[in-house]
């Protein structure tokens, strides 16, 4: 009796972090924890934004596909084998998703990222009122003219203190060691794009 | 070659901008973590999540006025008509293809609505407030297939 009482307060992914944390939350929820179900949205969430936005999707269908990710995953609860790799499941899955998403939406017109740019959004764009400096604004621009795979890496890496870099690999399908040069090249052509921007 | 003090200083102030300017909407959390609370949701039951339809026409309910939301998945389509009355509001539905579906419509902080749709798959529901609000369609046909909408903010 005791120990049931101690098992539910001290929840079994406290003082965890990063996979092992996912990992605990994942046995959690498939035992039915709606709460450990819920820490693993507030964890990563971000993520699956992130790599949602990076695969080109406009804020509000990325907030879609956010929440259609979410509930693949309540669906294949039982189904994943490994509860460490969650992450790497959920940038696989948002990719697709986001993928199936982006074509059917621009089956008229393929949209390019400067056109998508300059599509009017309902939602206010916070651009505005953040790029107060023109040397922000052109960096920002150069960013989205970068190919889709280096804004979605670049992306993950600013978020790599927070999900695993070896799950980016991994959903990447790209050998560990190759992250750090593919970076470099990625940063050198958002320099170049940068540059010419601000030379013409 | 350039060094990696300057790859950096690049990798830094990407991370400022995509965190300044893109960082994930307000309530993403929330919303996300509503969706998935389904209540009564039997694992051997197969969960299709239907996607909206267009999001060009849905911005307008989006953006907090009234009118028709389409989504689908698979053969399912479902036509939503939403009207004003008062603070609450009146949604007619029609299901593709038709069947007495069951419906139930969960509104954030507001527990759930549920109906039945008529043998043509029409549906009306009064006095749904308003919120974060998720459609769920249980298709009577084909036994354990219910169908699941992200939210949307109506």
């Amino acid at each position: 009796m005791t120990e049931l009482q101690t098992a539910s307060v001290v929840k079994p992914w406290e003082g965890l972090e990063g996979r092992d944390r996912n990992a605990a939350c994942m046995i959690a929820a498939r035992d039915g924890d709606r709460e450990a179900f819920d820490v693993l949205i507030v964890d990563l969430a971000p993520l699956v934004w992130h790599v949602a936005r990076g695969s080109g999707l406009d804020r509000t269908t990325a907030e879609d596909v956010v929440q259609t990710v979410w509930l693949a995953l309540l669906r294949h609860l039982d189904r994943l084998t490994e509860p460490r790799a969650l992450a790497g499941w959920l940038i696989t899955t948002t990719r697709r998703e986001a993928n199936r998403v982006h074509h059917r939406a621009t089956g008229q017109i393929e949209l390019s990222p400067e056109v998508a740019e300059q599509t009017p959004t309902t939602e206010p764009s916070p651009e505005h009122e953040v790029l107060r400096h023109e040397r922000d604004h052109q960096l920002w621009s150069a960013f989205h003219r970068l190919s889709q795979r280096c804004q979605e890496l670049l992306r993950l890496t600013v978020l790599a203190g927070r999900a695993e870099y070896r799950a980016v690999a991994e959903a990447l399908h790209m050998p560990h060691g190759s992250i750090g040069p593919t970076r470099g090249r990625c940063l050198n052509n958002l320099r170049s794009l940068y540059n010419g921007d601000s030379g013409s | 070659m350039r060094t990696n003090q300057a790859d950096d200083e690049l990798m830094a102030e990407v991370a400022r901008l995509v965190n300044e300017l893109d960082p994930p909407p307000p309530g993403l959390v929330e919303r996300a973590q509503f969706a998935v609370a389904l209540d009564d949701l039997d694992r051997h039951v197969e969960l299709e999540v239907a996607q909206w339809a267009d999001t060009r026409t849905l911005a307008g309910v989006r953006g907090g006025l009234p009118g028709t939301i389409t989504f689908f998945v698979g053969d399912l389509t479902v036509m939503v008509n939403v009207t004003r009355t008062g603070e609450r509001q009146r949604i007619d539905g029609w299901l593709v293809p038709a069947g007495a579906h069951g419906v139930e419509i969960r509104v954030a902080e507001h527990g759930s609505t549920v109906t039945t749709a008529d043998e043509g798959g029409r549906f009306v529901l009064t006095e749904v407030p308003r919120g974060t609000t998720q459609l769920l369609v249980r298709m009577n046909a084909e036994q354990s297939r219910t169908v699941v909408t992200p939210t949307v903010d109506l």
